[in-house]
């Protein structure tokens, strides 16, 4: 049954985590766009302004791009975007042809432009004759680049690994080396250019995860397909009627509130460096409305619609849980990195008493029934239903034997914290402990006090300093140290990074004092944690979520060692880098041998034993 | 094969009296000492270099491979401060009175301090407080190298601060008599000197050395206050030989050397890294040149196992590849013995009359061998005398230097039986930080990193070494990619490794100087 409504939701699926879509992504795409006649979820990709803006007549200044992410992001779209507006043959674009070159005016000057829409599939020899060998175009990209006012400008899209293994392959020639340093030191330095040479660098999958999911949100959400489905009308037990779920999901995703939480979710992935490129952001999209663990490849179909509501599984196609994959089989899930990323928040395994209590006992409990009746029993297809409710006796008042039964109530209790974390407003947030639904207690916090702070242009508040710099002195001198004014730099006898450290290095204050600091800044993107040891003289430790985190937990009494060797390893390299930078401020004058033992009382205050040995 | 004209002729037998057979010492030196820990290679290779030093010939032989002899600090005073002292805290507690407590501790050194000539009393003076002067006493005892064994207290050995803190490894008796003993201080250390001063890259490297020996540094300063002003008995040592002139394993030990140094790492903290690459190199030139020895194509290689949860085909082939190494050497014996008997000059002496005499005389030349007529008391027939002489070397071999690869192995986080009951290469994560300093000048591609381990010292991790050296029926490309992965992640909790994407991540050194 060809119909627009059943064809919109087909064509959408193709956007979900079904097998056939590792490869060949965008053909199948392309071709199921035409095939049933929908147009593709599409969007302007937000760096395609920029790119656009160096090839135009009164560029700003002449600069050769270099195009990398992960596939699917848009590099060859924008390749052919750019073709047009230097006045290129769009017919000619769509040959297929990897190698294109065309004479044009750049920021006033004549140039020879050429575009490579795919590093890797550059031919060896040019059937036309245009360039002799490889070799020699990419050798004369890397001399455009050096100099300053080039008459050659490239245009080359790559994946990340493919540039770096390209010219690994080119061999030991100088230019080629230089190149590659630079490409290493920008690739890995998360830059897009570097003074003296004349290189955009634009990585399309570095752009800021949250505001692709905007953009993704946008382009799906006000798609025509769905008001086609509106306007169909349907039966209450028919699809897109008042019982289907992925109407429901549709119009869930569509609240403020879903997608504020759901952007908060970006955000904090992107504060802790894992980056959700467009594909997969969409990936999650269409399997989040149409997920469900019995449906063909775990998404659902137009036709499955009156089936599901007759067998009453519908709240298997929880919104809440597709968010995190929770439809799909363990192995799909964990091959899918956007899943492996968000289910590092563990939203759905961790929880609070408070949670839980309202979940489990909620529903006989006078005090929490309110909660309950809010959150659970309110919500008529994804809350507490008859299910919900026989499971939940089961579990509670069940036999011993089988642990079946009470494994069922603990599978469904993942689904309903993950509800939980979509529905609780954002003034219940304290009162519910919303954030303790993470493994990022301290995640509300990080987004509201400290970064949205910071790009208001205000200050991180002297509570959290003081909580940061008592967690960075528990890990600085392992000791269970209470010192939260001053970051004190101590060092074991033998090794600066002992595990515990007795002897005192120097002592740095926090509040500006003779050229010492320690604050919170935010100077790029990310925030960061500065010690100033004197003007001139600073060590940045790049705050992201994970290390916020680390620090705060170590600040309330956790083992350094346990939330995250690798945050424990970080912090005794900038440890290390403080210790080095030290040692260049100009020192005064000290006896030869003079011991500063550290100290500390039962209140966990630093004392300092001083011990000096003379040398007659 | 080996290059003859690298190979050093063997010193006179009478230089080494007590040495029963010369097949380990030819082929590897005097001596690679199984129970030596990898600090106490350390400790001994620093206290040749003071001292050697000392005469400003350091990491220079001066064209003359044998005998390196030395003069190494006894500090007897230093040692029974340190170690033979229970008293120290017991009186610090027990006697608040400064006057009182100097003069009963120093009384009770007087009768129980050994070895130590002409007294204590001048710490008196040093130290105003003895309370302080036992404080930091405490302090240094805390940062005794492997503080943990339970040796005697004559073997115990501060942290390397500076040359006052170095001294040899002695025997002590209760009445007294000094003596150097070979059970710690096995003369390993010595032919890590030797090596590193046979390294193209020594000249680089000597500054770091010099500095480290150097002492500039409030606690060695400490320990020289704590030693009186009289002279040291000095005695000297050096009989121990390195039978190569120059090799390929020296210049890669001096290459990681100097990489380390490099990084300029604060205070001491480069020690526990040159100790490991130390140790491995040492073990790195038994196997290279027992399979030259061996004349084998294929220089040795290491399948490492990244710790899995599970068994994995991985571990097994780490397992395998554990034991083929650890038979090596004894192999290496064996064709020495081999090569003699297939040698011209065995051949003819059998063939003439007083056979067995001449076979012997034969082998006394170039095995020192059987020496003594308690040696050998078999028959009087050269066969005879060739089988014993191999259930010898062989029985010798694996007493000491055929255990080297598996002792040293396991001290520096080479091999393990973690999560299983059977030994295997497992690199633990002192050593992949180790390997990451002294190959990683400030970051590296990942494919590129495996590479390079794989050509300096063959240790393989992922599937494009691995297909190299396995067999076909060994090989499994899908289980050598998850071991790659996990050593990505192991390599990602230490903070040293940098994912980009899926196709790329870059191994970061965290200590690199460029910022």
């Amino acid at each position: 049954m060809a119909n627009p409504v059943t064809n919109w939701i087909a064509f959408l699926r193709k956007y979900g985590p079904i097998a056939q879509n590792d490869n060949m992504y965008d053909e199948h795409l392309r071709k199921s766009s035409k095939r049933l006649g929908i147009r593709p979820i599409e969007f302007a990709h937000p760096a395609e302004e920029e790119v656009l803006s160096l090839f135009k007549e009164d560029a700003p200044q002449l600069a050769s791009v270099i195009l990398t992410g992960t596939a699917g992001d848009g590099k060859s779209h924008l390749c052919g975007k750019v073709w047009k507006q230097i006045g290129g043959d769009a017919t000619e674009w769509n040959s297929d042809d990897i190698y294109y070159r065309k004479s044009a005016i750049l920021s006033g000057k004549p140039v020879s432009i050429h575009i490579i829409r795919d590093l890797t599939a550059l031919p060896e020899t040019d059937d036309r004759g245009r360039y002799f060998q490889k070799r020699d175009v990419l050798e004369l990209f890397c001399t455009s680049l050096l100099d300053p006012s080039p008459s050659d400008i490239f245009l080359i899209a790559a994946n990340d690994g493919q540039l770096v293994e390209s010219w690994q392959r080119l061999g030991d020639k100088e230019v080629f080396l230089k190149t590659r340093t630079l490409f290493e030191s920008l690739l890995v330095e998360d830059l897009q250019e570097k003074p003296g040479v004349s290189l955009r660098f634009f990585n399309l999958s570095r752009v800021n995860s949250s505001i692709l999911l905007d953009l993704s949100l946008e382009a799906l959400l006000s798609h025509e397909g769905w008001e086609e489905c509106y306007r169909r009308g349907a039966g209450e037990f028919e699809f897109f009627g008042s019982r289907c779920p992925i109407r429901h999901n549709y119009e869930l995703l569509n609240t403020p509130l879903v997608k504020s939480r759901l952007r908060a979710l970006f955000e904090l992935c992107e504060y802790n460096d894992l980056h959700i490129p467009i594909r997969r952001v969409l990936l999650l999209l269409a399997n989040a409305i149409l997920g469900h663990p019995e449906a063909k490849d775990r998404l659902m179909r137009a036709g499955d619609i009156p089936a599901i509501i007759k067998n009453g599984t519908t709240y298997k196609a929880s919104l809440f849980n597709n968010i995190f994959g929770g439809n799909l089989s363990d192995t799909r899930r964990e091959s899918l990195e956007v899943f492996q990323n968000l289910n590092k928040l563990r939203i759905g395994q961790e929880t609070s008493n408070r949670i839980d209590n309202i979940l489990i006992f909620g529903h006989a409990d006078e005090i929490l029934r309110p909660y309950f009746d809010r959150y659970l029993a309110a919500d008529h297809f994804y809350g507490a239903d008859e299910n919900y409710h026989a499971a939940q006796r089961e579990y509670l008042e069940g036999s011993d034997e089988g642990n079946a039964n009470s494994q069922a109530f603990l599978d469904l209790l993942i689904g309903q914290r993950r509800g939980l974390f979509f529905k609780v407003p954002e003034d219940q947030e304290q009162e519910m402990t919303l954030w303790e639904l993470t493994v990022f207690r301290y995640a509300g916090e990080y987004l509201s006090r400290v970064i949205a702070m910071l790009k208001a242009g205000g200050k991180v508040e002297r509570a959290i300093m003081s909580r940061l710099v008592r967690g960075l002195n528990r890990v600085f001198v392992g000791m269970l140290i209470s010192s939260d004014r001053e970051v004190i730099l101590a060092k074991g006898l033998s090794y600066t990074d002992a595990r515990v450290c007795p002897l005192l290095e120097e002592r740095i204050s926090v509040i500006p004092r003779l050229g010492e600091k320690v604050e919170v800044i935010m100077p790029s993107e990310k925030p960061v944690l500065r010690i100033s040891l004197s003007n001139s003289l600073v060590c940045d430790l790049p705050l992201n979520l994970t290390r916020y985190e680390f620090l705060s937990r170590v600040a309330e009494g956790a083992l350094p060692s346990s939330f995250s060797k690798e945050c424990y390893e970080d912090m005794l390299a900038y440890k290390s880098q403080v210790l080095r930078a030290l040692s260049k401020r100009p020192q005064e004058d000290k006896p030869d041998m003079t011991f500063r033992l550290l100290n500390i009382d039962e209140h966990g205050h630093p004392a300092e034993e001083i011990i000096e040995v003379s040398n007659d | 094969m080996i290059d003859p004209s690298i190979i050093i002729d063997p010193p006179r037998p009478s230089d080494h009296p007590d040495n029963l057979l010369w097949v380990d010492e030819q082929i590897w030196g005097h001596r690679l000492w199984d129970s030596q820990s990898s600090w106490l290679v350390f400790l001994e290779f620093l206290n040749l270099a003071e001292a050697c030093l000392r005469e400003e010939k350091l990491l220079e032989e001066g064209g003359c491979y044998y005998p390196l002899s030395f003069k190494p600090y006894k500090r007897m005073h230093l040692r029974n401060i340190l170690f033979n002292n229970e008293k120290l805290s017991e009186v610090a507690l027990r006697v608040p009175d400064n006057e009182s407590a100097w003069a009963e501790w120093l009384e009770w050194m007087a009768d129980n301090a050994k070895g130590a000539t002409g007294g204590f009393s001048y710490l008196k003076t040093r130290f105003p407080s003895f309370h302080e002067f036992s404080a930091l006493i405490g302090m240094l005892k805390s940062s005794a190298v492997e503080s943990d064994t339970n040796r005697r207290w004559s073997s115990r050995f501060v942290f390397p601060f500076g040359p006052h803190g170095l001294y040899e490894d002695l025997n002590i008796t209760p009445s007294g008599s000094v003596s150097r003993e070979y059970i710690n201080f096995g003369l390993t250390g010595e032919l890590l000197y030797k090596m590193l001063s046979r390294s193209e890259k020594k000249e680089q490297v000597r500054p770091y050395l010099a500095r480290m020996l150097s002492g500039e540094n409030p606690w060695d300063k400490l320990l020289l206050r704590l030693q009186p002003d009289f002279s040291n008995d000095l005695a000297t040592r050096g009989n121990s030989f390195l039978p190569y002139r120059a090799h390929a394993s020296f210049d890669r030990l001096g290459e990681d050397w100097l990489s380390v140094c490099e990084l300029q790492l604060p205070g001491f903290d480069s020690f526990p890294f040159l100790v490991t690459l130390s140790a491995f190199h040492v073990v790195l030139y038994q196997l290279t040149l027992g399979s030259q020895w061996n004349e084998e194509e294929q220089k040795p290689f290491f399948v490492c196992e990244v710790l899995a949860p599970k068994k994995t085909l991985i571990r097994e082939l780490a397992g395998t590849s554990y034991q083929r190494n650890n038979l090596l050497t004894l192999q290496t014996v064996e064709n020495y013995i081999r090569r003699i008997e297939q040698s011209q000059e065995w051949q003819s002496a059998t063939q003439q009359p007083g056979s067995f005499e001449l076979c012997r005389q034969l082998l006394i030349d170039q095995v020192r061998w059987p020496k003594d007529p308690e040696d050998y008391d078999g028959c009087n027939d050269p066969q005879t005398l060739l089988w014993e002489l191999r259930r010898v070397a062989k029985n010798r071999h694996q007493q000491h230097a055929g255990n080297v690869h598996r002792n040293y192995g396991r001290d520096i986080g080479l091999i393990s039986k973690r999560g299983t009951n059977k030994l295997r290469y497992a690199p633990n994560d002192s050593l992949l930080k180790a390997l990451v300093l002294a190959n990683v000048r400030t970051r590296m591609e990942y494919n590129e990193f495996l590479s390079r381990l794989y050509n300096r010292y063959g240790l393989i991790f992922g599937d494009r070494q691995a297909e190299v050296v396995l067999e076909k029926g060994e090989f499994d490309k899908k289980a050598f990619q998850a071991n790659s992965v996990r050593l990505e992640q192991r390599l990602g909790s230490l903070g040293m490794l940098r994912r980009l994407s899926d196709a790329c991540a870059y191994v970061q050194n965290p200590f690199s100087t460029r910022s």
